[in-house]
């Protein structure tokens, strides 16, 4: 559940409650007025009551007094008198009637009884008033029935005040019961109030700094450098359950950056130590032909100074060394170059149509001096059902001037085979072989000669010449040129180089554009 | 006494011209083309000086020189390492093999003869000592 769901419920509980209290204390404020008004009420009807019933005995003494002195003198009644009990009578007739008003339906049937018998004896007392003076008037008064009647009416009086009494005992007691009760409403949601506020208060507070708590400590241990933390523990579906969410993801992004930043540097790391080692690998290379130079220079120019004069023959020889090295140097340097421009993605490829069986042909007659000098015998066989060729002529020269060269280079008096011809399966490529009777290599030395500044052996150079950057550019070269090169070899043995190459390279569709 | 001088080094260019350097610089000089071979010269020839290259076919500078320094009678023969790797790495690798100096190609000559005499001199002084003594 979310916080704010959680802080939501808490909230409409408490309010809940408290309008559960505010309810009965209005429910409890009306019943208490209502019962009150009842109760006053009652108290009024019953203070009538018995003022009626006073009223009543007072009349009922005069009538007797004034019956008994009717009966024994002849005193009559003037008109002031009888106006004034006639009034009286009226009187509490009328008090009667307001009785009957405030009489509601709980003191009905009593006060209704009350009436019909004040009914009866009213006019009676009233024909008494008024014929008390008639001479032929008999008063019923003080006979048998008069009294009975009154004492009908008092009896009924004493009924309904009886009545009276119990509903102001009863409206006083729902008075007393009502106060109790919104008393106890009252306090018992107050107390629910509170013990409901401070328990969800707890938890909510307990909830909310636990996962507070998870966070700081997965911020804690993120921030020391343990990026596989993951806050897993927060059972919160909403904001809390999001941040450690959020959290999560953003610990797993740090980590992927870093891993990214790590092997980055790694990768920096590993291309800056090869680019040292290349130039320790160039400084090296080069001092090796500028020993030669600065030293023979040096020599000669010494023996110029020389008293005994110059050994013609051998100074020439010398010189000869010095431009031999120097050519060395220089076709190094160009090496180097071709290298560092393949290795930064600079080498283009020029691609034209050649005939590569040609083209094998001249290179065989370039290598012809080298090849007489060491004796070799050289069979170039290439398959006249060769296509032309699409690619880069010039590369293509080079790699295999490069090939035969070290063939003729490590093979003493033996046999050198070119031979090109279609792949067995697939007419779209050619594979062109170059195989000597020569030194050969071991299988450790085989896998390392494409590298450059690699030779074979590290004294390879010295013996043989050459700058050990020779297979690596034809490697290279190869690649660029859609093909490949292998080496198979045998120590004393000798060595074959196949180079598999496609006789049209695949050209992109930008090229076809131009073209 | 003329100071002898073992060159190894497996470059014929070079140890063609060092060599005809060192003759001219009136030393003797006998040579070596690897490192088998350059322990069997020392042990025969006993050089006053060697001067050893690194990368030699065979057995390599690094290991001619520890071999040189195990053996007890040839042990304490003065070697100087020639090579064309000059990383601040490389020295010390000559230095730890057991190289008593350190020269870089191309060769500054007269600065290497100035190391060959200081190693060679006091190696001199020391025999001349020796037969002093049994003399």
């Amino acid at each position: 559940m979310s916080l704010r769901r959680r802080l939501t419920l808490s909230v409409l509980a408490i309010l809940l409650i408290f309008s559960l209290n505010v309810g009965t204390h209005f429910w409890g404020s009306v019943a208490r007025t209502e019962s009150m008004t009842a109760y006053r009420q009652s108290v009024a009807a019953q203070e009538l009551t018995t003022s009626i019933g006073l009223q009543l005995e007072e009349q009922r003494k005069q009538i007797r007094v004034l019956a008994a002195l009717r009966d024994t003198t002849d005193d009559r009644l003037n008109e002031e008198d009888r106006k004034l009990a006639s009034s009286n009578l009226r009187s509490v007739s009328d008090e009667l009637k307001a009785l009957g008003r405030m009489s509601d339906d709980v003191t009905r049937p009593q006060y209704n009884a009350l009436w019909q018998s004040g009914t009866q004896l009213f006019p009676a007392w009233r024909e008494f008033y008024n014929y008390y003076n008639d001479a032929g008037y008999q008063s019923p008064f003080p006979s048998p029935d008069a009294p009975a009647l009154y004492d009908v009416v008092q009896q009924r009086l004493s009924y309904l005040k009886e009545r009276q009494i119990f509903i102001a005992e009863q409206r006083a007691a729902i008075i007393d019961r009502t106060i109790a009760l919104t008393d106890r409403i009252t306090v018992i949601g107050f107390l629910a109030s509170i013990f409901l506020t401070s328990t969800l208060g707890f938890f909510l507070v307990r909830y909310t700094s636990q996962s507070f708590n998870r966070l700081k400590i997965g911020t804690m241990r993120i921030g020391s450098g343990d990026l596989d933390y993951r806050i897993d523990s927060i059972e919160d579906s909403g904001e809390l359950g999001e941040l450690a969410d959020a959290f999560n993801d953003m610990s797993g992004k740090l980590r992927n950056a870093i891993d990214e930043v790590q092997e980055a540097k790694e990768n920096a790391d590993q291309a800056n130590e090869a680019k040292s080692h290349f130039l320790a690998n160039v400084s090296h290379e080069l001092r090796t032909p500028l020993n030669a130079i600065i030293g023979y220079s040096e020599m000669l120019f010494d023996e110029l100074g020389d008293t005994a004069g110059i050994d013609k023959p051998q100074f020439q020889r010398d010189l000869q060394k010095i431009i031999l090295s120097g050519r060395q140097l220089l076709s190094l340097i160009n090496d180097i170059l071709d290298l560092s421009k393949i290795e930064s993605g600079k080498m283009t490829v020029h691609y034209e149509e050649f005939n590569a069986g040609q083209m094998l042909e001249e290179v065989c007659q370039t290598i012809a001096p080298l090849l007489d000098k060491q004796g070799n015998n050289l069979e170039l066989s290439v398959n006249t059902t060769l296509p032309a060729f699409y690619n880069d002529a010039t590369k293509f020269r080079q790699v295999f001037l490069n090939l035969l060269s070290n063939a003729t280079k490590f093979t003493q008096a033996g046999e050198i085979k070119v031979s090109a011809e279609p792949r067995p399966g697939d007419a779209d490529c050619v594979v062109i072989a170059i195989s000597d009777t020569g030194i050969g290599m071991s299988a450790e030395q085989q896998h390392k000669i494409f590298d450059a500044f690699v030779q074979a052996d590290s004294s390879t150079s010295k013996n043989y010449g050459g700058t050990g950057l020779g297979l690596a550019i034809c490697k290279e070269y190869c690649d660029l040129m859609g093909g490949s090169i292998t080496v198979d070899s045998e120590e004393g043995v000798g060595t074959t180089f196949e180079v598999i190459l496609p006789v049209r390279v695949p050209v992109p569709e930008s090229d076809h554009a131009v073209a | 006494m003329t100071t002898r001088i073992l060159l190894v080094e497996d470059n014929e260019m070079s140890r063609d011209m060092l060599s005809r350097r060192l003759v001219r610089a009136a030393y003797e000089v006998i040579t070596a083309a690897d490192g088998e071979q350059a322990i069997t010269l020392v042990r025969q020839e006993r050089p006053d000086v060697v001067l050893l290259d690194m990368g030699l076919p065979i057995k390599d500078g690094w290991t001619t020189c520890k071999e040189i320094r195990e053996e007890d009678a040839i042990a304490n023969t003065p070697i100087i390492a020639l090579t064309a790797h000059v990383m601040r790495a490389d020295r010390d690798k000559a230095l730890a093999a057991g190289c008593d100096d350190y020269a870089t190609k191309p060769i500054d000559f007269p600065m290497l003869l100035e190391k060959i005499n200081a190693l060679s001199c006091g190696r001199v002084d020391g025999e001349g000592d020796n037969k002093g003594d049994s003399g």
